[in-house]
């Protein structure tokens, strides 16, 4: 009987599959998995997929919400927000419009951003085709300075 | 990071907010950031950027100055 060597067993290789996992249900159904639902992938205890969740929000990448479920796995958002990213007949959520746009990024993909203005909520919708934003009418406001951008992402 | 029709709605969302003026990026400025922030994202071999790859990454989109100085 063989053994894996520790790259393709231990904690790093769990993060790698649980990160790869999330992604591909996010990409397949635009929604982000529930921890239980990755164990079940996964065959691994519930505590170990929450362990192994911990270590990928230490890259901000990834956060929580209080429940413990996915918030946020960059530049996807696990809740419904006024950023969408479309492309092909799929669409998911970004957390703002950097991670929208950073969705067809990902992708490499042409598609779409729906989001509307900040100040006066008019729908603003930004096309990327052959890898080119068509859009030059507009602007983006960033309101935190980089170097508190997670002192409260949420809010950043 | 938000998305606004023009500066001058940005100046009103401040207004409103009671915020002073963030940091601005035009669309391509953002369109740009997007695609070298996130375009390896998928790979499995992506980890992440260290604070001087990002703020190097920050200085080729031209975002200069103490309000994109990411901490040390």
């Amino acid at each position: 009987m063989g053994t894996k060597p520790a790259s393709q067993t231990g904690p790093n290789a769990l993060d790698r599959r649980l990160r790869l996992l999330i992604y591909d249900h996010i990409l397949d159904t635009g929604r982000a998995p529930l921890v239980a639902q990755m164990a079940r992938r996964l065959s691994r205890p519930l505590r170990q997929v929450q362990a192994a969740l911990r270590r990928l929000c230490a890259s901000h990448a990834f956060v929580l919400q209080e429940n413990g479920e996915l918030w946020r796995a960059a530049p996807f958002s696990a809740v419904p927000t006024g950023f969408t990213a479309e492309a092909g007949k799929r669409s998911w959520w970004g957390n703002c419009i950097w991670d929208a746009l950073g969705i067809l990024a990902a992708l490499h993909q042409d598609g779409l951003v729906r989001a509307s203005c900040g100040c006066c909520n008019l729908e603003m919708i930004l096309h990327v085709r052959k890898g080119a934003l068509q859009e030059k009418r507009g602007t983006i406001h960033f309101a935190v300075p980089a170097r508190l951008w997670y002192d409260d992402v949420v809010f950043t | 990071m938000l998305l606004f029709r023009s500066e001058q709605h940005v100046d009103r969302w401040c207004r409103q907010w009671n915020r002073p003026r963030g940091g601005m990026l035009s669309l391509t400025q953002g369109w740009k950031l997007a695609r070298l922030w996130y375009g390896d994202r998928l790979s499995p071999s992506w980890r992440g950027k260290t604070a001087e790859e990002a703020q190097a990454l920050f200085t080729e989109i031209g975002l200069v100055g103490e309000f994109w100085q990411l901490g040390g």
